[in-house]
């Protein structure tokens, strides 16, 4: 399958909206990790989050269309528009019919359901806002983004937990490899700061639940980890064929060169321990990109900080990798700011895209002592590092393992 | 004219617009792009403001502020 460039990155979240701000808070190894305090979460057993509170500072969006939509889709319309000025496109000039989008999100738009629920309960059906059917849903801001620039070519939401963003990038490179669109707006977003999508992840049981430290919770691969913290925000990449790129002298930051998905199909909550599934999954995206595992710099891990699914992971990349494991740097910089669960894999790759520009790898916060050796880990503070090809794992709730290899 | 002022009120407050936005002889549509679900926003609005019930029938005719006014005017018999 053909390479497909990425030329525009638009990012919002806890560690900064925009990819200066951003990228110069990972840099800095800081946690974003805070207590929540959007509503009362006292009695919720996880209580922390990584929030953003200042996203209408950033927000193109009329208050005319703010009241129609969840913040998830105004989290994906900021990105997209951050995207395609960092892409230097005008949106207007393009075919409609040749422009898709494809995001991935894994709970819809609970803020704007809850409220309108409980108006439903309070006032009756009368209280409820007509536009809670198109503002709650997962595919919600693929039409909000679709609407505002008119977008009409052949688009897709994707839902599959946290592997859902950086699947919805592999379906979209999928699509442009066929020549069937000039260009894809892609990436995921996720609002899970509400008060029943937090019971939800609550109930889920994988949530760290050191409230009084909330900055130092998420340690994945940690020997004190005792589980992940949910974060909110969107990643959203432009990506175009390589030859539509170069011909409009587009500044093109990376190439997405491979691609896949396995499934592990034995429980509907734990990945399996063995890692198989997804160490197939890393050796077809690998060869789908024409890579060998040598060739392979920096892997952008999913780290999961819970016990099962970093070893698991662990195992997948000693299948594939070998002794050689020990030599590639490895980190997972979303435990800086918390896992934005569907917009997870989209950041991840907008993290190691900066990784690769800047030479330096991003760290992995509070892995202070390894549960598990024999990985290259990146703590603390960055590593200075050339990255030509890196390796992107995304994981969702029951083993769906997505895959993505990306060079410069 | 107080009964306009009223739906325009409610309008601008509803639709997060400026007043001058809507004229009075200017359909929704092509003055501020109002699409069908605003339209049963408003309608809802426009029945708790005026304490009456809008039958489809009604809301058919929906289309300048105007148009609006006479409706409310015959449902409240003002």
């Amino acid at each position: 399958m053909s390479k497909i460039a990425i030329t525009g990155i638009g990012v919002a979240a806890p560690s900064g909206i925009g990819k200066r701000q951003f990228w110069a808070n990972i840099k800095s190894g800081r946690s974003f990790i805070k207590e929540i305090t959007r509503f009362d979460s006292s009695k919720y057993p996880s209580r922390i989050a990584g929030q953003i509170d200042d996203l209408d500072k950033y927000s193109h969006v009329s208050e005319r269309l703010l009241k129609k939509i969840d913040a998830f889709s105004h989290m994906a319309l900021i990105s997209a528009e951050m995207a395609l000025q960092d892409a230097g496109i005008d949106i207007k000039k393009e075919d409609p019919a040749l422009v898709g989008i494809f995001l991935g999100n894994a709970l819809g738009g609970w803020m704007y359901a809850e409220t309108e629920l409980r108006d439903l309960y309070l006032e009756g059906r009368e209280g409820v806002s007509p536009y809670m059917a198109s503002a709650w849903f997962p595919a919600a801001p693929q039409g909000q983004v679709s609407i505002y620039y008119g977008i009409k070519g052949f688009s897709k939401t994707v839902v599959a937990d946290r592997a859902s963003s950086l699947m919805a990038i592999g379906y979209a490179r999928k699509v442009l490899s066929k020549d069937k669109l000039n260009m894809i707006l892609a990436g995921g977003m996720e609002a899970p700061v509400t008060p029943y999508a937090l019971l939800c992840c609550n109930t889920y049981g994988a949530l760290s639940k050191n409230n009084l430290h909330p900055e130092s919770a998420y340690r994945p691969f940690d020997k004190k980890r005792d589980g992940f913290v949910i974060g909110e925000g969107a990643g959203i990449i432009v990506m175009e064929p390589v030859s539509r790129a170069k011909a409009r002298g587009a500044n093109i930051l990376a190439l997405i060169c491979g691609y896949s998905t396995t499934c592990d199909g034995e429980n509907r909550i734990n990945p399996s321990r063995d890692g198989k599934e997804l160490a197939r999954a890393i050796n077809m995206a690998l060869s789908d990109a024409g890579v060998t595992q040598e060739q392979i710099d920096y892997i952008s891990l999913d780290g999961l900080a819970v016990d099962i699914w970093d070893n698991s992971e662990l195992a997948a990349l000693k299948i594939i990798f070998g002794s050689r494991i020990k030599n590639i740097p490895v980190s997972c910089p979303k435990s800086m700011f918390g896992n934005l669960l569907g917009a997870s894999g989209a950041v991840d790759l907008i993290i190691t895209i900066l990784a690769m520009e800047n030479k330096l790898v991003p760290p992995t916060l509070n892995l202070d002592e390894p549960a598990l050796n024999g990985l290259n880990y990146v703590t603390k503070q960055p590593r200075e590092h050339t990255i030509n090809k890196a390796l992107i794992i995304s994981r969702g709730r029951g083993g769906i393992n997505s895959v993505l290899v990306i060079e410069k | 004219m107080e009964i306009r002022d009223k739906i325009r009120g409610t309008l601008v407050k509803l639709l997060s617009i400026k007043p001058e936005e809507l004229k009075d002889d200017v359909s929704l549509q092509d003055s501020i792009g109002v699409d069908s679900t605003e339209m049963i926003e408003a309608v809802i609005a426009l029945e708790k403001e005026f304490g009456t019930k809008l039958s489809p029938k009604d809301i058919t005719k929906f289309s300048t502020l105007q148009d609006i006014e006479s409706v409310i005017k015959g449902k409240t018999n003002q």
